[in-house]
């Protein structure tokens, strides 16, 4: 293989300065799947193509190395949530493999969105303290409606059905404290669903790829 | 392609239609799947119905349908999976991620905005300058009846917005991103500008007093009907059905690449008001979006409207008035005198 390609262990970079040796693993993701020894580099990379050939892709083939980037690619281009990488063939022992090193905006992105809904669940909390603050000095001059409302009657044909009937709106309620017109629950339940959904991509998403390398690689090249 | 003409219009010409039921797909597999696929709409309609009309006012509340509503997502999500419509319209993690952040984007976000600028707000204005005490009899209607006209008069409310969205421009921009969509999935009614999922909720049915009864049963037959309209999964819809209410067939044609099928369908639930409005096109598409196709991203999404109105905006000025730099409009100017 080419010196150019770079190893797994130590990657060509596109900002040779910049090492984030574990942080990375968030949005990189790097492995293998096995090849037959026989084949050809360029043999391997003619198999993969189909699958990279989508709209949006640009691909290159230098010193051994795949590289290929994806603009906006649509809902399902196979390899839409890795929208660039680098792909080289290495002898393993005995036997050869293919190696990726691939980038995912999407999974960044999603790693990223419990912070967004965290934020919103403080802005939640920060608007209704900043309105109770307001609404004190505002609530001693508000009117109490004392005047009795009137009980509404279900209809007879929802009374013969038996529906349960509306309840009194006289009745008084258990006075709750009033906590603010914005709920911050959204909020940090969406974050967990994102740090969820998350954790379920950065593991199904590279076993999906894998098992779509090996499918192709498998697949012999029809001209 | 030739297309077909329905009414006076050519259905198809640009991207591949299908029109009438006769031609539409129908649910493959054993008698189980045809049995599931051809009575889970109705039955789960009815079911809704029953339970809110018969739920005790401890459990008949906002709370429970926000629990039943999480539910009732997952397991479409799994109609989806088990019996999809086409396999071009699968759901992938990155579409599951990216629908789930529109959908909360509107629960959190926009909720709050909505709080002040919302029909909520509009409505506690209008009530505060009329005497609604007018319109209390409606109270005192079977609660089905008052349940039927809230998500009717709601629903033609979205109609003449959403057929708005479609024959003005200003309105257009707002919607255009909806119809970057390339297939259909449960959460996929949320994706779009916020500004259009702004103007499409506001609504005149709360104006009226209705028992809150009545709000939760007019919900469920919402989230009985109105949600299929995207969803990937293949139903062998009952006719009754298909002539009242909105259907995923219905709204595939209205997202279909096929510009004059994009011009028809506008209802959210009530499909009979665009058969009154003969906007009505019975059929089916699989081939969706917008430029052939091209998936909208999220960064998009938020700009689109603003971008395009602001380009637009400054070619009509620069037409208008002559002079200025006319931006993508400038080839059709006038010379200037």
């Amino acid at each position: 293989m080419s010196a150019a390609a770079g190893t797994l262990d130590a990657p060509r970079r596109a900002v040779t300065m910049l090492r984030l040796p574990l942080i990375d693993n968030i949005w990189r993701v790097r492995g293998e799947v096995p090849l037959d020894p026989a084949m050809s580099a360029s043999e391997a990379f003619a198999r993969i193509d189909p699958l990279l050939r989508t709209p949006g892709t640009d691909m290159t083939e230098e010193g051994g190395v795949l590289t290929y980037t994806k603009h906006n690619p649509a809902a399902q281009d196979k390899l839409a949530t890795f929208t660039r990488g680098r792909m080289w063939v290495e002898q393993a022992g005995a036997g050869a493999v293919l190696r990726f090193d691939l980038f995912s905006h999407a999974l960044l992105l999603c790693f990223l969105a419990p912070l967004l809904f965290l934020g919103f669940a403080q802005m939640a909390n920060a608007i209704n303290a900043w309105e109770a603050s307001g609404a004190e000095a505002g609530a001693k001059a508000e009117k109490k409606d004392d005047k009795p409302k009137e009980a509404k009657k279900l209809h007879p044909i929802d009374q013969f059905l038996g529906a349960p009937a509306p309840e009194d709106p006289n009745k008084k309620k258990d006075e709750k404290k009033d906590k603010g017109r914005h709920s911050p629950t959204e909020g940090y339940v969406i974050a967990g669903i994102f740090a969820a959904i998350y954790l379920a991509g950065r593991w199904l998403e590279p076993f999906l790829l894998r098992r779509r390398l090996r499918a192709a690689l498998a697949e012999p090249v029809t001209t | 392609m030739a297309g077909v003409q329905v009414g006076k219009r050519i259905i198809g010409a640009d991207a591949p239609v299908t029109v009438g039921w006769e031609n539409i797909g129908k649910v493959e597999g054993g008698p189980v799947r045809q049995f599931v696929f051809t009575w889970f709409q109705p039955v789960m309609l009815f079911a809704a119905i029953a339970f809110w009309y018969y739920a005790p006012n401890w459990l008949a509340v906002a709370s429970t349908a926000i629990a039943i509503r999480l539910g009732w997502t997952v397991l479409l999500l799994v109609l989806e999976w088990v019996n999809p419509r086409y396999q071009s319209w699968q759901l992938t993690w990155k579409e599951f991620a990216t629908d789930v952040f529109y959908v909360a984007l509107g629960m959190t976000f926009l909720r709050m905005i909505d709080a002040y600028i919302g029909d909520g707000a509009i409505i506690e204005a209008v009530q505060g300058a009329f005497d609604w005490e007018k319109f209390s009899w409606f109270t005192g209607l079977p609660l089905l009846v008052q349940a039927v006209i809230i998500s009717m008069v709601f629903d033609f409310g979205q109609y003449w917005m959403h057929r708005g969205m479609h024959n003005w421009y200003p309105l257009w921009l707002t919607h255009a991103p909806h119809h970057y969509i390339t297939q259909l999935n449960v959460q996929k009614g949320a994706v779009g500008n916020p500004i259009e999922l702004f103007l499409i909720g506001l609504g005149i049915g709360g104006f009226f007093d209705f028992l809150p009864r009545a709000f939760l049963l007019a919900g469920a037959i919402g989230m009985t009907v109105s949600v299929y309209q995207h969803i990937n999964v293949r139903f062998n819809t009952p006719a009754w059905w298909r002539f009242i209410f909105n259907t995923v067939e219905h709204h595939s044609v209205h997202h279909s690449q096929d510009y004059e099928a994009t011009r028809s369908n506008y209802s959210g639930t009530w499909i009979i008001w665009d058969r009154m409005f003969g906007t009505c096109v019975d059929g089916e598409a699989e081939v969706l979006g917008m430029e052939g196709g091209r998936r909208m991203h999220i960064g998009e999404t938020m700009i689109f409207p603003f971008r395009e109105g602001w380009r637009d905006g400054k070619a009509w000025f620069a037409r208008r008035f002559g002079g200025g730099k006319g931006g993508v409009m400038q080839p059709q100017l006038e010379p200037a005198e």
